[in-house]
């Protein structure tokens, strides 16, 4: 193709990106209005409501006037790529404008983006003083968790009876679906986890939480995200019922959304085979029992000492970051399970991080293959399948490859980022650490994050929670697409 | 096929009208089925293609966002797998004809979709659906027809 012929192209192809971004702006702002609502209960805090209405405001403008230049959009579809495009553009929009509550109501700008990308990335590490927070504030925090969790991508298609769905939801790494239609999967995702939210503050106001907190960890535990709305760990406030509900709801969070599916429709014998869920309970009953013998003193006496180690190992694996008891000063071995824990995150297709049980799935069943196939005639086969939600499926070469590739690139970012948190000045320990749970999305602190950190760092864990939560490759190829499309729209306009 | 054009007008208003969440079965994932299926994803409904070659979905345009099933259609197990008990519609739309009418006759009879439409080569053979009370479109009969009129038409009869 000519110059021209290829800029004209990608004219084209970029107004249909830009109807969609329009699409997406606007529901941006529609969220960055909701936390106004929580002015009815406390209207003396009406002196933050400028920062969400300029965060508002220009994203409903945009996405107006994106909207109207763009009309081509009911008769497009979108590639991967672009897709990718999409995703990154929204997501930084995300970011760059949900800094504006927290910058009006007085953060700097580091911490502002910190904590803004703690939200929508559901860590749940935070560089705010939750105690003097407004309560505006706690609840827009929750709020994001809370979208952030489902993903822009599922909002947008399931609000939106538009095509192009696929490209943009698998851009974001949903690749697995309820039901065989795009849209009608992320309206069920959406369902489902608005009936998780429900159930959840129903359940919390009645283990004794007021209905702002259960609001506030129904949301934020079922994103798993893990913003409280109290500085103290649960285990100093809130009540044991509601502490167990809200491991539930973090276990719900970090299931599959179609193992639940296929759970809720009663196909039991599906559940049973899915190697996701054996996953995880060996993980805890291994933890559980490890956590609860290894740790030389204990906290409380039996039981209770049990369901306390429980609960922070499903916080830890889940990738939500509730703390019940402040972390053990010098615990190396409970430290380093958890962070395995982290690093190892919860089910692919779920709104937990880490590098997603699918993947570790993946790669030992590749082992068992290798092994079995050392140990028979040469050309024996062994086949090995993966059963996800009620479907069979046999081992392929490239995902496994991708596993691979994903884990290697994973843990390499884990080390790259502790290292530099070490140059920060901390111990190497609590910077792995640290890293982990950044990069997990999880939000466990040993204290190496919060309102002293240095803004450096604060920027290296921003760009760690990001890569976490879109998994790399939309990141990259997304960005790189822009880059390389970039200069090529811009070049001909000024010609 | 235009990939940009969402299909026939009249194949739209047809899919107004039934259930939206009704699942369709499409067997054989050729030409004819990954137009079929594709056009059928991207109006908005719940499609799943079954074909025995994986590399056949490659056919299936980009926006197709339905399942893919690996495996011989004569298979029940495929067939449940497809989700046959819960589909409402089901194309057969294979290469072979008396494959076709042996999957149309399990989908019918075992399976009792409400709805089965298969296609058949062989115009001779359609009498022998009929007798199963199996829909068919026969694309000989159809292209002999078009055919015909078109020479009509242009000969001035």
């Amino acid at each position: 193709m000519t110059d021209a012929r290829y800029h004209d192209h990608l004219l084209q192809r970029y107004r249909v990106i830009g109807s969609f971004l329009g699409f997406l702006l606007q529901l941006l702002g529609l969220i960055m209005l909701l936390p106004l609502l929580v002015l009815f209960w406390v209207p003396q805090e009406w002196g933050l409501s400028p920062g969400f209405l300029l965060a508002a405001a220009p994203l409903l403008v945009m996405g107006w006037w994106l909207r109207r230049c763009t009309t081509e959009l009911e008769k497009r579809s979108l590639s991967l790529a672009e897709g990718s495009v999409i995703v990154v553009i929204a997501w930084l929009a995300a970011i760059v404008v949900g800094t504006l509550p927290f910058y009006w109501a007085g953060l700097d700008i580091s911490r502002a983006v910190f904590e803004t990308t703690s939200g929508w990335t559901t860590t749940g590490l935070s560089v705010v003083d939750v105690a003097t927070t407004p309560m505006l504030l706690l609840f827009y925090r929750s709020l994001l968790q809370l979208a952030g969790g489902a993903g822009l991508a599922i909002l947008l298609v399931s609000v939106l009876a538009i095509r192009g769905g696929v490209g943009v939801s698998s851009a974001e790494g949903h690749s697995e679906q309820l039901v065989p239609q795009v849209r009608h999967s992320a309206r069920l995702v959406i369902k489902l986890y608005a009936g998780y939210v429900l159930v959840g503050v129903i359940a919390l106001k009645l283990a004794g939480m007021s209905w702002f907190e259960a609001v506030n960890h129904s949301f934020c535990a079922l994103s798993t995200g893990g913003f409280s709305t109290r500085a103290e760990p649960l285990y100093l406030w809130s009540s044991p019922a509601a502490q167990n509900i809200l491991m539930v709801l973090m276990l719900l969070g970090m299931t599959n959304f179609l193992t639940a599916y296929t759970l809720m429709l009663g196909r039991w014998r599906a559940v049973w085979r899915n190697a996701e869920l054996k996953l995880t309970l060996g993980l805890l009953c291994f933890a559980l029992i490890a956590l609860w013998y290894g740790t030389p003193v204990a906290r409380q006496a039996g039981v209770e000492n049990l369901r306390i180690t429980l609960f922070q190992v499903i916080s830890a694996l889940s990738t939500t970051g509730f703390v019940i008891t402040g972390l053990e000063p010098e615990g190396g071995f409970s430290w380093l399970l958890l962070m395995v824990l982290m690093l190892v995150g919860g089910g692919s297709g779920s709104t937990a991080g880490g590098i997603k049980q699918q993947r570790i799935v993946l790669l030992f069943k590749n082992l068992k293959q290798h092994l079995l196939q050392l140990s028979s005639p040469p050309h024996a086969v062994h086949e090995e399948t993966v059963w996800i939600g009620d479907q069979q499926r046999s081992l392929s070469g490239d995902e496994v490859r991708w596993a691979g590739t994903y884990v290697a690139l994973y843990l390499l970012t884990w080390l790259s980022g502790g290292l530099i948190l070490t140059a920060c000045g901390h111990s190497m320990a609590q910077s792995l650490f640290e890293f982990a749970s950044t990069l997990g999305t999880v939000g466990l602190s040993l204290g190496v994050t919060g309102i002293g950190s240095a803004s450096g760092q604060l920027w290296v864990q921003i760009a760690g929670m990001l890569l976490g939560r879109l998994e790399f490759l939309v990141l990259f190829w997304g960005s790189a697409r822009l880059l390389l499309d970039l200069p090529v729209l811009l070049a001909r306009r000024c010609s | 096929m235009n990939p940009e054009s969402d299909g026939p007008e009249a194949l739209q208003d047809v899919l107004r009208l039934a259930d939206p969440t009704a699942t369709l079965v499409v067997v054989g994932c050729g030409r004819l089925g990954a137009m079929l299926a594709s056009q059928l994803s991207r109006v908005g409904r719940e499609v799943v293609v079954v074909d025995r070659n994986q590399a056949a979905f490659a056919l299936l345009d980009v926006d197709f966002s339905g399942f893919q099933v690996v495996g011989d259609a004569t298979e029940l197990e495929v067939l449940r797998e497809a989700g046959l008990e819960r589909a409402a519609y089901l194309l057969v739309m294979t290469e072979k004809d008396t494959l076709n009418l042996m999957v149309a006759q399990v989908g019918r009879q075992v399976f009792s979709v409400p709805q089965v439409v298969a296609r058949v080569y062989d115009p001779q053979r359609e009498s022998l659906y009929r007798a199963f009370d199996i829909e068919t479109i026969s694309p000989t009969s159809l292209t002999a027809a078009a055919f015909l009129q078109r020479t009509l038409v242009k000969g001035g009869g």
